[in-house]
């Protein structure tokens, strides 16, 4: 089995964030850089598969040369190999350009599973993984919460309202994945400091033109929550059930 | 419970490598995974929160700085794992601190090939629970002083004698036991259930709560005679293992200190008096900017500690000074932030006076401060003041 899991380098807005003056970018300066807890998840997903069913996992990003970090965290987790599709400009690639970028990159390497994130946690275009298994012209499931391996076929779930759909596909396939497909590991210290010896493939890419052009980002009024307090005790479920319907949530 | 995200006022994570920044960061995670959601109620009832251990051993924060046995991380990142579990509770960095600093190193260091092999695995899986007996219940701050007593008896060593204040001491599956064998400070190894030995809880404590402290009794303890640490005689030995843990002290101290003021801060924006937050307060900003300062220097002492570690250039005073002050710095940070914190500040519903009562103990053991004090003195006048 050979697995390729897809991530993205974005800052880790977790303690807030500014946007540059241009209104083009999110500040990184002093920031922090994860990957989305989809692709947490996704990672995670890869290394089970092969734990599971042999073989080897690949992990691979397209971004600036910093993205190696990413790469050696999944690394470090145990995944086998790592792959940098150098594009320092990667913020001003479009998903079209970026998926096709990675299904030319992942065509040579004969996966049978290809993992994204549902959505990356920074643009969340929600296209890549699609516009890949488009490429690649593989079947794709979307947003799924559970994935098996039979043979050459996997089974993938979608949590939809009140239930699942299920898909069975035949391998190769894509699937862009859930936060709460799993829960993804820590990396042991002793992963991260293997993974600093693991060698990163590194391939060079054109600038290519993007069809899609961002005008500008704009950033959503910090709303104060309100605290209402419903009750206390057994007096306060039926307040909260009333309230969980008024929120649509049950 | 908002999402740590660390005090770096002088943004020095810019002078962290990506493994260190990603040890720190993992750590972190843990602590607020694995370690909030459960340490008030530890700390309420008062043990260990023993379900951890598995896995710190399993993401390798035992004996984490060791060549072999361990991952083999740098002492900053060593520091920086200290500072995250300390953030924690300092009894859970205390339970590290001795797993690593006080049982691992020893055995690493002065062990036979024997020892090494059949508890430095097991130590550093956390399978197996180590304590480190060098206080008496008449010698504290003057370890030299101890009575504890081995005599040779053919293919034994009979211990005689009773340790005090030992962390860890009724969890742990193997002792480190500092006694003097012909008048000489020598280390032994001494399994639980060796006849002989026994260990009893120190109850009714109101800090380290959280961890388990006991005081040991060797009553004619038979221990065969391969359990002597070849490495090392004399005061030298303790001491040596005492600078390991004093180090991870230092960082330790920081981490609470960060937890009290991030609490501290956020609660000062959110409490609303005289219809402002108290933030908004001259008075309370003063504190704020206070505490601050203080984290920023310590955490300053802690990277140059560091540094000197790994080049090895350290001198045990330069230890001294960074014990010294991180401590008693943390431990005002976390009385203040109490005040800050009002009436609530006095619960287990916010942090800060489970940190203050904990660096308590901090204050204390491992040399007390003006022990420090007393080192640091001596070192730059060249006269000492102990005795
Ligand atoms: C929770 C906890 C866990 C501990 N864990 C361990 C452990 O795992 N292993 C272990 O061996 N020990 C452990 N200790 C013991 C600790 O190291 C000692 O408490 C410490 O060394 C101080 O000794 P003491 O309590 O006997 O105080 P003392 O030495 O009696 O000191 C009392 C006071 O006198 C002062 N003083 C003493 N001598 C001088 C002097 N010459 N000049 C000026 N002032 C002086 C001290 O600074 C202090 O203020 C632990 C203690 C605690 C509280």
């Amino acid at each position: 089995m050979k697995v390729l899991v897809c991530v993205k380098r974005v800052p880790d807005t977790g303690g807030g964030f500014k946007l540059t003056s241009d209104g083009q970018r999110v500040d990184t300066t002093n920031m922090d850089f994860t990957i989305s807890p989809h692709e947490e998840c996704a990672v995670e997903e890869a290394i089970r598969i092969i734990e599971k069913h042999g073989g080897s996992s690949t992990v691979l990003t397209l971004g600036p040369e910093q993205a190696q970090e990413q790469l050696r965290e999944a690394l470090a987790k145990s995944v086998n190999g790592a792959i940098l599709l150098e594009a320092p400009d990667y913020e001003s690639w479009d998903p079209a350009a970026t998926a096709q970028a990675i299904a030319e990159a992942a065509k040579p390497g004969g996966y049978d599973i290809l993992l994204f994130g549902n959505e990356c946690a920074d643009a969340c275009n929600y296209q890549v993984g699609l516009r890949v298994a488009h490429w690649l012209d593989i079947p794709c499931v979307t947003g799924i919460k559970a994935l098996e391996i039979q043979g050459n076929k996997a089974i993938a779930k979608r949590e939809v309202k009140d239930g699942w759909e299920v898909y069975e596909v035949s391998l190769p396939a894509a699937f862009t994945v859930k936060e709460g497909l799993n829960s993804p590991r820590h990396p042991s210290l002793r992963g991260i400091m293997g993974a600093k010896k693991i060698p990163i493939e590194k391939k060079k890419l054109n600038k290519r033109e993007p069809q899609l052009v961002r005008k500008m980002l704009r950033k959503p009024q910090e709303g104060r929550g309100q605290i209402e307090i419903l009750g206390q005790g057994v007096e306060a479920v039926p307040k909260v059930v009333a309230k969980l319907r008024e929120l649509g949530v049950i | 419970m908002w999402d740590f995200k660390g005090v770096d006022y002088y943004e020095l994570d810019a002078l962290l490598t990506p493994e260190q920044k990603l040890i720190r960061n993992t750590v972190r995670q843990f602590v607020n995974e694995s370690v909030l959601p459960v340490i008030r109620e530890s700390f309420e009832e008062g043990h260990l929160p023993r379900s951890l251990v598995p896995e710190m051993g399993k993401l390798g924060l035992f004996g984490a700085n060791l060549k072999e046995y361990g991952a083999g991380v740098d002492s900053i990142a060593y520091g920086l794992i200290m500072q995250e579990l300390e953030r924690g509770d300092s009894g859970l960095r205390s339970f590290v601190s001795v797993q690593s600093g006080l049982v691992m190193y020893p055995i690493y260091t002065f062990g036979s090939p024997e020892h090494k092999k059949r508890w430095l695995p097991k130590l550093a899986s956390g399978d197996a629970i180590g304590c480190f007996a060098l206080t008496e219940p008449g010698h504290g701050s003057d370890p030299g002083g101890m009575e504890s007593k081995a005599t040779k008896d053919g293919n034994y060593f009979i211990l005689n004698g009773n340790k005090t204040w030992i962390t860890n001491g009724t969890n742990a599956d193997v002792a480190v036991v500092w006694a003097k064998l012909d008048g000489v400070v020598r280390g032994f190894l001494v399994e639980k259930g060796t006849p002989g030995f026994s260990a009893v809880k120190i109850e009714h404590k109101l800090s380290m709560r959280a961890s388990d402290t006991a005081e040991l009794y060797f009553n004619n303890c038979r221990v065969p005679k391969e359990n002597l640490l070849p490495g090392v005689e004399d005061l030298r030995g303790p001491l040596m293992c005492l600078n390991q843990a004093r180090y991870g002290i230092a960082w330790g101290a920081v981490g609470a200190a960060m937890a009290c003021y991030e609490e501290a801060l956020n609660y000062s924006k959110e409490r609303i008096q005289f219809d402002k937050p108290i933030g908004a307060f001259q008075l309370v900003q003063r504190k704020l900017v206070e505490m601050l300062t203080e984290i920023t220097k310590a955490q300053l002492l802690c990277f140059r500690l560091g540094q000197l570690k790994d080049q090895n250039r350290i001198k045990h005073t330069h230890i001294s000074m960074a014990k010294r002050n991180n401590v008693a710095m943390a431990l005002q940070i976390a009385r203040t932030a109490r005040d800050i914190l009002g009436a609530n500040g006095i619960t287990l519903d916010y942090q800060s006076i489970r940190h203050m009562v904990n660096l308590e103990t901090v204050y204390t053991y491992e040399g007390t401060h003006d022990i420090h004090t007393l080192i640091l003195g001596h070192d730059i006048t060249g006269l000492e003041a102990f005795r």
